[in-house]
């Protein structure tokens, strides 16, 4: 009996040490990412990025976390030295502060693995690389544009402005019929102001100048950036060209401006290329089409053709205290391999989110794109691929020179300093980030 | 069992030894951390830097800071009349009508139990230029309203105070119902035998009998109008040109836009102290023999 009893207990011993170790051999490794939450985002990347993942990988198990307000909530996790393996960042001038705090790891050694720096635009690929090291790729492209209502265009025999007199005649004719020449707001997100300071810098003083400017070179207090200032000040104060006049601006949201751009309030929608989904959607139920341009060259030290503006719209990185950093990395190839898996979940979401900067080939593009966004995903790529490119606030400039930008410009526009004295505060806060070594990457011109 | 397990007078102090833990660590170590981070540079992630006394210097210089420590003294002096006299006047009035008052009551308090973000959203939609008021009154060929008076610098803050007041006087009547109920009724009955009129007893018998409950609603508002922030970070961000700046929006902005922490800590501090002062003031008062 008891032999039985021996022989019972060493099979039951058995069959739970081999049931260990094969689960603990088997299983799969799993990533944690934690992902800015965005109701329409959301079950798209689960369905297209996650699930796919996991079926087609035994060895890794990705699972994504929507978080609301990433920012807020990865700062302490990432601080305890807790945090998932991958996490969404707003953009590069986080990334430096983090990398400055050994809080994310070096992602150089996979991207040499993996080839990363073919399979990314250069511009987007350099704008993570700090101190010769990548550490943060771009989810989303995005540069600024213009929309414009194409029917009362043709209706009105108006032809799309060149240069700033062109623009200016243009608003002049525009505001002549009772519209306003552009629908824009501030309500709801206060650095809406940047994008317009970003496109007078890019247009006027021109993109060669801002490059100058941020490595150094030039001096935020130059004639050419004062003027640019001075010019957005006439045009939003002085002209009203946005919906109307400043206070208009200040009270509109992104749903009011948007339904004054369809409602032909406005002739024309200056924004990123975010606009391109909700533009599309709300002229699908009106009788006028649409169409985009490239911003207007405002003045011959701008170039002579329009330039777009770089900006990556949130980032990806790997967490320092990550103990699966090698799967973390194969989860992010995995997504970097598919140029034609990217470009059907951005187009999805209307390509106003997971535009990756990749090289895509025309056997990329579904069949049924819409002409108009193929032109800008197309033209968008020669035109900085031959380094017609400028440069946005907001993924350029380190935190502390970018907030000022934003939040000081109503100062500009409320008549409590000059647009000298905006240019000279701006130039105080960069000496001190490049005293401080906080600068974010530009790549070289 | 050791003596000082069944000591009465230690009981109360293991009692409240789970809070004072939690109170420990959420409150008072954050906040003497925040005294040592006024010193330095930190961004909040990187390497702590000391830099003496350079934040305060900073503080001093800081024109932003200067215009919100005086949006903060003009919201303090509003909260402390404007809703107050209406409340005082509406809680009067309350206690005389017996049929319906918790009717007003619930009416009156409805706005301070809504969350800040519904309060702001609905005001915002009011005076909303084109689908607010100003909307209505311009189709009327009426002038009035056609901008918003979030947007205007000359009537920012206002209008946010306008707001948050709107929400907060509700619970001064309440708290002044309460302390007026209290009042003895003989009182009112020996000022009618006098043949005091409404205004003599409110004058004369409510207001000296609630002075304590009165008083402890002016520290709180006080107190309370010094982090005050949710209502205008949500309705202008401070907004336009800073015209409704308030000193926790600017302490918001430095550390979590700007990166700035030590400096933030700063202003932090500042307020700390200043809360300090106030609450000294009263306990001076207290000592010198005020009901307070």
């Amino acid at each position: 009996m008891e032999g039985m009893m021996n022989k019972i207990f060493n099979f039951f011993l058995s069959f739970v040490l081999t049931a260990f170790f094969a689960t603990s051999t088997f299983a799969a490794t799993k990533v944690v990412w934690w992902m800015e939450s965005d109701a329409t985002t959301d079950p798209v990347v689960q369905e297209f990025f996650v699930d796919a993942f996991n079926a087609e990988h035994d060895d890794i198990e990705l699972e994504v976390v929507f978080k609301e307000d990433i920012n807020d909530t990865i700062r302490p996790a990432l601080l305890s030295g807790s945090g998932p393996d991958i996490f969404d960042t707003p953009g590069a001038s986080y990334i430096k502060i983090y990398q400055d705090a050994g809080l994310v790891k070096s992602l150089q050694e996979y991207a040499d693995q993996y080839g990363w720096q073919d399979k990314l635009l250069e511009w987007a690929y350099n704008s993570g690389v700090f101190n010769g090291e990548l550490y943060s790729i771009p989810k989303n492209y995005e540069t600024m544009i213009y929309f414009y209502n194409k029917t009362l265009f043709e209706e009105n025999g108006w032809s799309l402005p060149n240069n700033l007199e062109e623009v200016e005649a243009l608003a002049a004719k525009i505001k002549a019929k009772g519209m306003n020449p552009y629908a824009y707001g501030s309500t709801g997100w206060q650095p809406t102001h940047e994008h317009l300071v970003g496109n007078y810098f890019n247009t006027y003083a021109g993109p060669d100048n801002v490059y100058k400017a941020l490595i150094g070179e030039k001096k935020w207090t130059d004639p050419e950036f004062v003027e640019s200032i001075e010019l957005l000040r006439k045009h939003m104060v002085d002209d009203g060209y946005w919906s109307g006049g400043l206070e208009t601006y200040y009270s509109l949201g992104w749903d009011d401006f948007n339904g004054e751009f369809v409602n032909r309030e406005s002739a024309m929608l200056m924004i990123g290329t975010w606009g391109f989904n909700v533009t599309a959607t709300n002229f699908a139920e009106s009788s006028d089409d649409w169409d985009w341009a490239a911003l207007p060259i405002l003045h011959p030290q701008a170039g002579d053709r329009p330039n777009y503006q770089l900006a990556t719209g949130g980032t990806m990185s790997v967490n320092a205290a990550s103990k699966n950093p090698e799967a973390a990395a194969k989860v992010i190839d995995w997504i970097l391999s598919d140029r034609a898996r990217v470009l059907s979940v951005t187009g999805q979401l209307g390509y106003g989110a997971w535009l990756m900067p990749l090289h895509y080939e025309d056997s990329d593009f579904d069949p049924n794109i819409d002409p108009r966004q193929k032109r800008f995903l197309t033209e968008f790529a020669e035109a900085t691929g031959s380094g017609n490119y400028g440069y946005t606030t907001w993924t350029f400039y380190p935190n502390d020179p970018g907030v000022h930008i934003w939040k000081d410009m109503e100062v500009v526009w409320a008549g409590d300093i000059t647009p000298l004295e905006f240019m000279e505060e701006s130039q105080r806060l960069w000496d001190k980030a490049r005293e401080d070594d906080a600068l974010v990457p530009v790549g070289k011109r | 069992m050791p003596k000082f397990l069944t000591n009465i007078n230690a009981i109360s102090w293991y009692f409240l030894m789970p809070v004072l833990f939690i109170h420990f660590f959420v409150i008072a170590f954050p906040s003497i951390l925040s005294l040592l981070l006024c010193l330095t540079d930190w961004n909040g992630f990187g390497k702590i830097n000391y830099v003496g006394l350079e934040n305060f210097e900073e503080l001093f210089r800081d024109r932003i800071f200067k215009k919100a420590v005086y949006h903060n003294f003009i919201w303090t002096i509003m909260f402390l009349t404007i809703p107050v006299i209406v409340a005082l006047i509406i809680a009067y009035l309350l206690t005389g009508i017996k049929r319906g008052q918790l009717f007003y009551r619930l009416v009156y308090f409805f706005p301070y139990i809504l969350a800040s973000i519904v309060n702001c959203l609905i005001w915002r939609y009011i005076f909303h230029p084109k689908h607010g008021l100003g909307g209505w009154f311009e189709n009327q060929g009426i002038d009035f309203l056609s901008k918003s008076p979030f947007a205007m610098k000359e009537t920012a803050l206002y209008a946010v105070a306008w707001v948050d007041m709107w929400h907060f006087w509700g619970f001064l009547v309440i708290i002044y119902l309460t302390g007026m109920y209290q009042v003895d009724e003989s009182l009112y009955e020996a000022a009618d035998i006098e043949g005091a009129t409404k205004f003599q007893k409110f004058r004369y018998i409510t207001i000296p009998m609630i002075r304590p409950i009165f008083i402890l609603s002016l520290i709180i508002i006080i107190i309370w109008s010094v982090p005050t922030f949710d209502y205008v970070y949500i309705l202008t961000m401070g907004g336009p040109a800073y015209s409704s700046e308030v000193v926790a929006n600017h302490l918001y902005s430095q550390a979590f836009q700007r990166m700035n922490v030590g400096y933030a800590s700063t202003i932090g501090v500042m307020m700390f102290f200043y809360v300090g002062i106030i609450v000294g003031f009263f306990a001076l008062l207290r000592r010198l023999g005020w009901e307070v």
